[in-house]
């Protein structure tokens, strides 16, 4: 991405809505202390300080995840990214914090450019990201180790690649649900919520 | 976009005390957009019902009600405070049920006297007390917290002691608490990896020793100021202090009384140092050591006055070294729109709580109060229903109660009259 850009392309946005989920997932790593703080370093993005993991294996796990993500992304059959806290002892689910991504087909015929500044979609996606971090006034204290894991949902007639499996869409009973803000870089909207366990069924 | 109800969390979440449990997003906009309306009259209205219900109890869980009671209370008091009631509330509770045995290992009753606990300002002490009663003892939550707060003041002995004491008296669930356990002693070694990573990587101490008689960095340049810490880069290299001063006894050897014994060498390096001498006058008494150092005069300025007599501002403190984040929207900066509702937030606080009187001394002294009255002793005895008009956070008069029995025995009149109405009916037919 360049500041010569005019409008957004499908790759672009594929390019930007990636980069989105390498940070937010990031920051609910960070946030919700899935691992621990000193593993993670604060870079300087969308203008503001964000904590990414040092952590090597993690890393390159995200990486790999997010890469496959913008092949899906440029091709438009992703719906969803899920990302699942999990109870380490006891396999429970306690957080699941959901990304619905709109892909607008339409985009992979023409491919003539969109008229959205990038600096609207960076507004967009800080205000979301801010959010994340907010949320920790209401969810409630996760007291155990957690494992977290993530749940990518795609159109039915994607081939499964290598290192990627099937699995259940993982959802908690007695759940709160909070809507999140949204952003769109007119070719993807993504839609962020998250879910947690009620409080009196704790 | 329904993000119309979001925003009012995000705006106030400075202003949000986080629970332990979470929150209800639904009872949380609610509070808040009550508060910013002003309108306290539901929530006083929900209060009050709480508060007949606390004295109308007739069944045999009385705490339920406490329970849900304090529950409503967190929920819908999201920034806590005094108009929450919240601590007195968890007194009332934890007081109002110490004589019952049946709950002091109910899960509900320990936990208020945790919560109770951490409001107060020495947890520990309550913890002790909740011991020495027997509450929680066999409760895995008590060990628990109680261990966090060891955890928390870094005395991670303690903590794991009182792990053990819990295994001791076989506190349930006991999965929990060793997987608590099991967390705790991973934290302490990770600390232990790391202290011990970080002494291979520099052989420096963990804690930088204080050394004596060395010179130290001083700050402002027209009064010397020691710095309050005195270690570590406060120190003046030591070739500048310490040297110099062993040189010029070496070089006034004939014209120094006495030499100054330097701990911070080591001993063993003794030959090399100038023999100790008799002391040819006895050491004066004082204490140099906090005695300004003597140094130049002349290029010293003295604070200033200007012409009107004031002195003279200090000078405006440095820049940042950091960059502040400024948005790049074109507009100037909004301010964010104040939620809460000033009439609620009053700055003045009614009474400030005395320091001799802690929450415990008052459970203390009411549980001895009580004590005391049982061998028949001629006490003080209240003839009226005293536990019911102060039983909440409110107080009750007798006409509120005899009003509410009132409404009680209409409403289980109407209830009657209504299934012999509708008997009647069916008899009709």
């Amino acid at each position: 991405m360049t500041s010569t850009l005019k409008g957004i392309t499908l790759k672009g946005s594929a390019e930007i809505v990636a980069e989105f989920f390498s940070f937010g997932i990031n920051s609910i790593l960070y946030q919700r202390g899935i691992y621990p703080p000193e593993t993670f370093s604060r870079v300087t993005h969308y203008d503001m300080s964000l904590q990414v993991t040092t952590d090597v294996k993690l890393k390159n796990y995200l990486t790999n995840v997010v890469s496959q993500l913008k092949e899906w992304l440029c091709e438009c059959t992703v719906q969803k990214l899920v990302l699942v806290i999990t109870c380490l002892e006891t396999n429970e689910v306690l957080e699941r914090w959901q990304f619905d991504i709109e892909c607008d087909k339409s985009a992979k015929e023409s491919s003539a450019p969109r008229e959205k500044s990038l600096k609207t979609i960076q507004e967009e996606i800080r205000s979301v990201i801010r959010q994340i971090t907010a949320s920790v006034t209401f969810l409630p204290l996760l007291e155990t180790p957690c494992a977290f894991d993530l749940l990518v949902y795609t159109d039915k007639d994607l081939v499964v690649p290598d290192k990627w499996e099937e699995s259940g869409p993982q959802i908690i009973n007695q759940s709160e649900e909070v809507r999140l803000r949204s952003f769109t870089t007119s070719i993807h909207k993504v839609n962020s919520m998250v879910a947690y366990k009620r409080a009196d069924s704790v | 976009m329904a993000e119309g109800g979001d925003v009012e969390w995000e705006l106030c979440k400075e202003n949000i005390q986080p629970l332990r449990r979470g929150r209800h997003i639904s009872a949380l906009q609610e509070a808040l957009s009550q508060q910013q309306e002003g309108d306290n009259s539901a929530i006083n209205q929900q209060r009050q019902a709480f508060e007949s219900e606390l004295r109308m109890y007739d069944g045999d869980d009385p705490l339920d009600v406490w329970d849900r009671y304090i529950k409503w209370t967190e929920q819908t008091f999201p920034q806590g405070g005094k108009e929450s009631h919240l601590s007195t509330l968890l007194e009332r509770v934890a007081t109002r049920f110490t004589e019952e045995k049946k709950y002091h290992n109910d899960p509900r009753y320990v936990e208020h006297w945790i919560k109770f606990a951490m409001t107060c300002p020495e947890p520990l002490d309550i913890y002790r007390y909740m011991q020495a009663q027997g509450i929680g003892a066999t409760q895995a939550s008590f060990y628990i917290a109680w261990s966090e707060e060891y955890e928390n003041q870094g005395n991670s002995c303690k903590a794991d002691l009182v792990y053990q004491e819990g295994f001791k008296k076989h506190a349930e669930p006991n999965e929990k608490l060793q997987q608590f356990h099991k967390a705790l002693q991973a934290r302490v070694s990770r600390q232990v990896m790391m202290n011990v990573e970080e002494d291979d990587s520099d052989d420096e101490p963990k804690q930088p020793e204080r050394i004596s008689l060395v010179d130290l960095k001083h700050r402002g340049k027209k009064k010397a100021i020691v710095p309050v810490n005195r270690t570590g880069s406060a120190i003046r290299s030591v070739s500048g202090g310490l040297q110099s001063q062993g040189t010029s006894v070496l070089g006034n050897a004939s014209n120094s009384r006495l030499v100054i014994f330097d701990e911070n060498k080591i001993p063993s390096a003794g030959p090399s140092e100038p023999k100790l001498e008799s002391w040819g006058a006895p050491p004066t008494a004082r204490a140099k050591e906090n005695e300004q150092r003597p140094e130049k005069w002349c290029d010293v300025k003295m604070r200033q006055k200007n012409k009107y007599g004031q002195t003279i501002m200090a000078p405006p403190p440095s820049k940042p070294t950091f960059q502040p984040f400024v948005e790049e929207s074109d507009q100037p900066p909004t301010m964010t729109p104040c939620k809460i509702n000033p009439a609620v937030n009053t700055v003045l606080s009614a009474r400030k709580p005395c320091r001799e009187e802690t929450p415990l001394k008052r459970i203390q002294e009411l549980h001895q109060h009580q004590n005391e009255s049982e061998p028949g002793k001629p006490q003080e005895e209240s003839m009226y229903c005293k536990e019911l008009l102060l039983s909440g956070v409110t107080e009750f008069c007798f006409e509120e109660l005899r009003a509410e029995r009132y409404h009680q025995k209409m409403a289980q009149k109407t209830e009657v009259r209504g299934q012999s109405d509708q008997a009647s009916a069916t008899d009709v037919k």
